[in-house]
């Protein structure tokens, strides 16, 4: 029995992705849990996999093609099962046979009469854990429209906690009205023109979002980092860890979070949200644009924890591969440009978080030190607060216990 | 050339044969009430072939005409207090039984037959055919005939396996104190089946006052006798297990009455159990009213052969060749009969209206209510109502530390010092210091005759416990060394002492604690290391009890002994060397029925286990990062005592399951748990509920083979690290 393989929803209110590549051959068996496809969304590459065992009976998009959420991308059944004719059994699926790679502009299937045609809602089965179910009913969301993060994408209690504070969150909202755009296959590209990726529609979306709903304001800090310089060489040369100037900057925001927990927040509509646990992103560049992966638990992460799993986000960010579940969450991020010599910035906050820590180089400069003018390795810091959520002084107190942390290192490494 | 010596077995082999002259002596009430039994027993087999044949009897109707002279010439000899059972084929047994219980002296068939005769055949029709009115209302039909008092304890359908419960009554018989006997009725097919044997043997060596009643009828369903052993003069199998043997010829029921004299002088005497074979003939099939003849394994000159010889015409040719009755009177008796069984068919039955003429319903009043399917399936513990229950933060004796074994063997210590019934039995029990592990340390020094090393004969002696909780006098405590063994004696554990009350009728109490040694990790290989709690937990008639600590071994003990179910008493070997919490004061307490233990609070996870799995489980969620997991000891493992309430308010915090449990997933115990757990909080889950058990494969003698496939807390472990991916 023929079924069809449609595009499920990988993230909220991701409704559209493009399928980069197959990874499996017309006619070809494949195993449950077998990759199928590779689908690239404005926030990762995922692999589909398949849930049972079977063969490809007919691909009906091209690599490269867009596509969206419940769209029909192959035709599965048993290996050796044969298909007469395409057309028949795809309509007798409810599907018709899209013209391969232009699944975007082809005309919607009519709905029947008494059924309105709901824009994106997905047509694929929805795998989700009964307590899910339960709490997104509760919550009056449609399970189908929240993103499962567990086995098979299944939608588990985490996932619907989630949906339910983004729901309220600013920074969904920008998501819709793409489809009121449909990118229609450009005609004549010229040289100096790099057509948008979905990556990087997202990124310049969120921004917009973000500078449009959350009132920025600034607080800038320097600290004397020579004993942290020293602390991560002894960490080097001992061999106890490969540890960044980065991971310890990443380790003491977590704690200064722990410290003003006023600041491990999120503006929702109804609601500032505090969090238990502090989870911070950190921003990777990848050719595709700005990513920022959430380290989870920052503050109870041995710092040569806290490193190996930055490290792991960051080589898996490059290639495409972190999941969903590893981009959503968090309440602060942490933006370095350090390493490029930059002396200080200020960044645009990542949605839904509360504040993005933008960081310098460390660099030698003329400090006063018991009224006298010394030489010192000094740090700076800037702070973009979202001021719906924080006010200054907590902000101001982060940024004193953030920088006492930098110079009593110790404390970053215990 | 060597010197031959002949040998002869210990015990005597009689044939008693009767001669006119015994006929003359015999008592005239003794052969008139013979007679009676007979022809009410005969009218009323005719009378259920009658319904068999119209439909009316659901199932199976072994009829037992033609060889009635055997069960009404015994029977003619015992007292109500003395015992019998009997096998698929037992309407008559029973029907002797019980006929005997409410006339005890005798039936006069010159009378109208009285009420109480009246009473207990309709009870007994009911019965066989299924309706509420029965002994066990319905539930047991034509193979499952037992009412106590009447001291008829229960016909079997399973071949030879009423024979080990007979020798419970008999132990209990001679325990109390009486002169009582026990007969076990069989057949000439059962008497080579393994249950029989082992009985044979543990009947003699421990010269229990049990007579083997062979009914040879010379045919297993079409197997005759000469083709399915050896030996068929049957008899001749007794004096080889050193039982005193009798052969009679079973179509002449007074031959029967004084061969079981002699064997009930010898019984009562307390010489040891007896065997009396009877040369009998069933003139029908297997089932149902057709000649064997009819089915091509015998002739129909064979049959009329025994037809010539039928027990009724005997009996009344003496009866009216002495004088004692006239033709006319016994014409009268089956008469009678006749009416008789027609007056109680017509309480039963009634013409179908829906029907044609001449087609006959059951009365739909008469038929048990669907409802009372699962009723009584096990006792209501109103027997533990008073108990003294603890736990150990609730205990005022004061909790110190102790090993495991030793609790073991001081609560059945202390036990059986405040309680005369309790008798422990198993092999070796009574030498070693306590067994093979120390288990009834002390007990045969205190208590001499209550703690029975037995032969090896799992069947026959977990049987014989079964058979004295049945009979109630005495509270049998039964250890089977290893828990593997339950496969040997299946058919006792499961077909007769799990299911004997609610197929009796849902009242009978089976107060029967089996304990059970579970010897993972102990190097005795794929035979000796199962965990038997997935197996029992299918037998709705056991409850299963699996202390962790040496205090709520105390308390599970007390509890198990306390009830009135069969309940299995798992003993893991890790965990009796091991020191625990245990009471310094009175041994006294009992754990509450139904009630697990949270050992280790936790957000995360719920972690269900037992036994000696619950400390891996402890110890993996003490090594274990980031997942906070909550440990729940069961303790009552069985379908009617598992605690859902503790489980269910652990999965609604943490919505996460695993059920960890050592042995292999064939015969796992999680598997139901999994599957109730998924129906009652289905809405509660995040994941699928997980499972830790060892590997497929029954761990070997190999060390390391062996520890591959026991699961412990490296296996908890990895289930506690992967859930979050579940």
């Amino acid at each position: 029995m023929a079924s069809l393989f449609v595009l499920p929803e990988i993230a909220a209110d991701t409704t559209e992705a493009v399928l980069t590549a197959w990874s499996v051959a017309p006619r070809e068996p494949f195993v449950a849990g077998a990759p199928l496809a590779v689908v690239e969304t404005a926030k990762a590459a995922v692999e589909l996999t398949s849930e049972t065992d079977g063969a490809v009976l007919a691909l009906l998009v091209d690599p490269g093609a867009d596509v969206t959420v419940g769209q029909p991308l192959a035709l599965l059944g048993r290996p050796g099962e044969e298909v007469e004719d395409l057309d028949a059994t795809l309509a007798a699926l409810g599907a018709r046979a899209a013209p391969s790679g232009a699944p975007a502009t082809a005309p919607e299937p009519p709905a029947p009469a008494d059924q309105p045609a709901a824009s994106a809602a997905p047509a694929g089965r929805v795998f989700a854990s009964p307590l899910a179910r339960r709490l997104a009913h509760d919550a009056g969301l449609d399970i189908a429209r929240i993103p499962g993060t567990g086995p098979r994408n299944r939608v588990r209690k985490r996932d619907v906690e989630a949906a339910k504070a983004a729901r309220t969150a600013p920074a969904t909202t920008a998501a819709t009205g793409e489809p009121a755009e449909p990118w229609s296959a450009p005609a004549v590209r010229r040289d100096d023109e790099v057509p948008h990726s979905r990556m990087r529609r997202a990124i310049a979306e969120r921004l917009v979002t973000s500078v449009r709903t959350a009132p920025h304001f600034y607080v800038r800090g320097t600290a004397t980092v020579e004993d942290l310089l020293s602390v991560r060489r002894q960490l080097d040369e001992g061999g106890i860890a490969k540890v960044s100037v980065n991971d310890l900057v990443v380790k003491a925001v977590a704690l200064a979070h722990v410290a003003v927990p006023e600041m491990n927040v999120v503006w929702t509509d109804d609601a500032v949200r505090r969090f238990s646990s502090v989870d911070v992103a950190v921003a990777v560049a990848t050719d595709g644009g700005l990513l920022t992966p959430v380290v989870r638990d920052a503050a109870a992460l041995p710092i040569a924890e806290l490193a190996r799993r930055t490290a792991d986000l960051g080589d898996r960010a490059r290639n495409g591969r972190l999941t969903p579940a590893e981009l959503s969450g968090g309440t602060i991020s942490v933006s370095n440009l350090g390493m490029y010599g930059v002396e200080e910035f200020s960044a645009i906050i990542n949605p839904p978080h509360a504040a993005i820590l933008a960081v310098g180089a460390a660099a030698a400069e003329p400090t006063v030190v018991d009224d006298r003018v010394v030489v010192a390795q000094r740090l700076h810091v800037t702070l973009s607060v979202d001021h719906r959520p924080v006010d200054g002084v907590v902000a101001a107190r982060w940024m004193r216990a953030f920088l006492d942390l930098l110079e009593h290192p110790i404390r970053l490494v215990l | 050339m060597t010197e031959q010596r002949r040998l002869d077995p210990a015990a005597p082999w009689t044939e008693v044969v009767v001669t006119e002259a015994d006929w003359d002596e015999a008592d005239p009430d003794l052969l008139t009430s013979m007679f009676a039994h007979l022809v009410l027993i005969r009218t009323f087999e005719e009378y259920v072939l009658e319904l068999a044949g119209q439909g009316l009897v659901h199932g199976p109707a072994h009829s037992s005409i033609g060889q009635e002279g055997g069960a009404v010439g015994s029977i003619h000899a015992l007292t109500s207090a003395d015992t019998v059972n009997g096998s698929h084929r037992g309407h008559h047994q029973f029907l002797a039984k019980v006929l005997r219980h409410v006339e005890p002296e005798g039936i006069d068939p010159r009378q109208p037959f009285s009420e109480r005769v009246r009473d207990v055949l309709l009870r007994s029709l009911a019965e066989i055919c299924g309706l509420d009115r029965g002994f066990s209302h319905g539930r047991g039909g034509s193979m499952h005939l037992k009412w106590t008092e009447a001291g008829a304890i229960g016909t079997n359908a399973i071949v030879g396996g009423g024979v080990p419960l007979a020798a419970g009554s008999a132990w209990a018989h001679r325990h109390a104190g009486t002169d009582d006997v026990a007969v076990t009725y069989f057949g000439d097919g059962a008497v080579n089946i393994g249950s029989t044997l082992e009985t044979f043997n543990l009947a003699a060596a421990w010269r229990l006052p049990l007579c083997f009643f062979v009914e040879n009828n010379h045919y297993a369903v079409s197997t005759n006798v000469e083709e399915a052993t050896g030996e068929p003069r049957l008899s001749a199998r007794g004096p080889g297990f050193g039982i005193a043997s009798w052969r009679v010829d079973g179509m002449d029921p007074l031959a029967v009455h004084l061969a079981m004299e002699q064997a009930l002088a010898h019984l009562r005497a307390g010489r040891g159990p007896a065997l009396v074979e009877a040369d009998v003939y069933r003139y029908f099939h297997q089932n149902g009213g057709y000649p064997g003849s009819a089915f091509r394994y015998r002739t129909k000159e064979e049959e009329a052969a025994w037809r010539a010889r039928d027990p009724i015409a005997q009996v009344r040719g003496h009866l009216e060749r002495r004088g004692i009755l006239d033709a006319e009177e016994a014409d009268a008796t089956v008469a009678r009969a006749k009416a008789l069984l027609a007056d109680i068919g017509g309480c039963l039955v009634e013409p179908d209206p829906d029907g044609k003429p001449g087609v006959r319903r059951i009365k739909p009043d008469e038929w048990p209510d669907p409802a009372f399917a699962d009723v009584g399936i096990r006792s209501s513990l109103d027997e533990l109502e008073g108990a003294e229950l603890a736990e150990v933060d609730s205990y005022r004796g004061g909790v110190g530390e102790a090993k495991f074994v030793e609790a073991v063997s001081a609560v059945m210590c202390r036990r059986m010092e405040t309680d005369d019934r309790i008798v422990v039995m198993g092999e070796d029990v009574h030498r070693l210091g306590g067994g093979t592990n120390g288990a009834t340390k002390g007990l045969v020094e205190a208590f001499p005759g209550r703690v029975l090393g037995t032969p090896i004969s799992e069947n026959a002696f977990t049987g014989l416990g079964g058979g004295i909780a049945l009979d109630g006098r005495f509270r049998p405590v039964v250890e089977l060394m290893y828990a593997d063994f339950m496969w040997v004696a299946a058919d006792q554990i499961f077909n007769q002492i799990g299911k004997a009350r609610h197929m009796y009728g849902g009242t009978t109490p089976v107060p029967l604690v089996l304990r059970s040694k579970v010897a993972m990790g102990t190097g005795y290989g794929s035979q000796h290391s199962m965990d038997p709690a997935g197996v029992f937990a299918t037998s709705p008639g056991w409850r299963i009890v699996a202390p962790s600590t040496p205090f709520d071994y105390v308390g599970l003990m007390n509890a198990a002994l306390r009830c009135e179910d069969p309940v299995v008493v798992l003993e893991h070997v890790d965990l009796y060397t091991t020191v625990g919490p245990a009471p310094l004061g009175d041994l006294d307490y009992c754990l509450p029925v139904g009630r697990a233990a949270v050992r280790r609070s936790g957000e995360d996870v719920t972690v269900l286990t037992y036994l000696a799995m619950t400390h891996y489980a402890l110890e993996a969620a003490e090594r274990v990062e980031g997942c906070d997991a909550e440990v729940i000891d069961l303790r009552w493992l069985d379908r009617a005592s598992i605690d859902w309430d503790t489980i269910g308010e652990s999965i609604r915090k943490t919505n996460r399951v695993i059920v960890a449990e050592q042995g292999p997933p064939g015969t796992s115990y999680g598997g139901w748990l999994a599957d109730e757990i998924q129906r009652r909080f289905f809405d509660w889950l995040d994941a699928p509920v997980q499972r830790v058990t060892g590997r497929e494969a029954s761990p070997s003698i190999s060390k390391v083979l062996e520890g591959a496939a026991i699961a412990g807390a490296d296996e908890v472990l990895a289930a506690l690290e992967a859930i979050g991916e579940a």
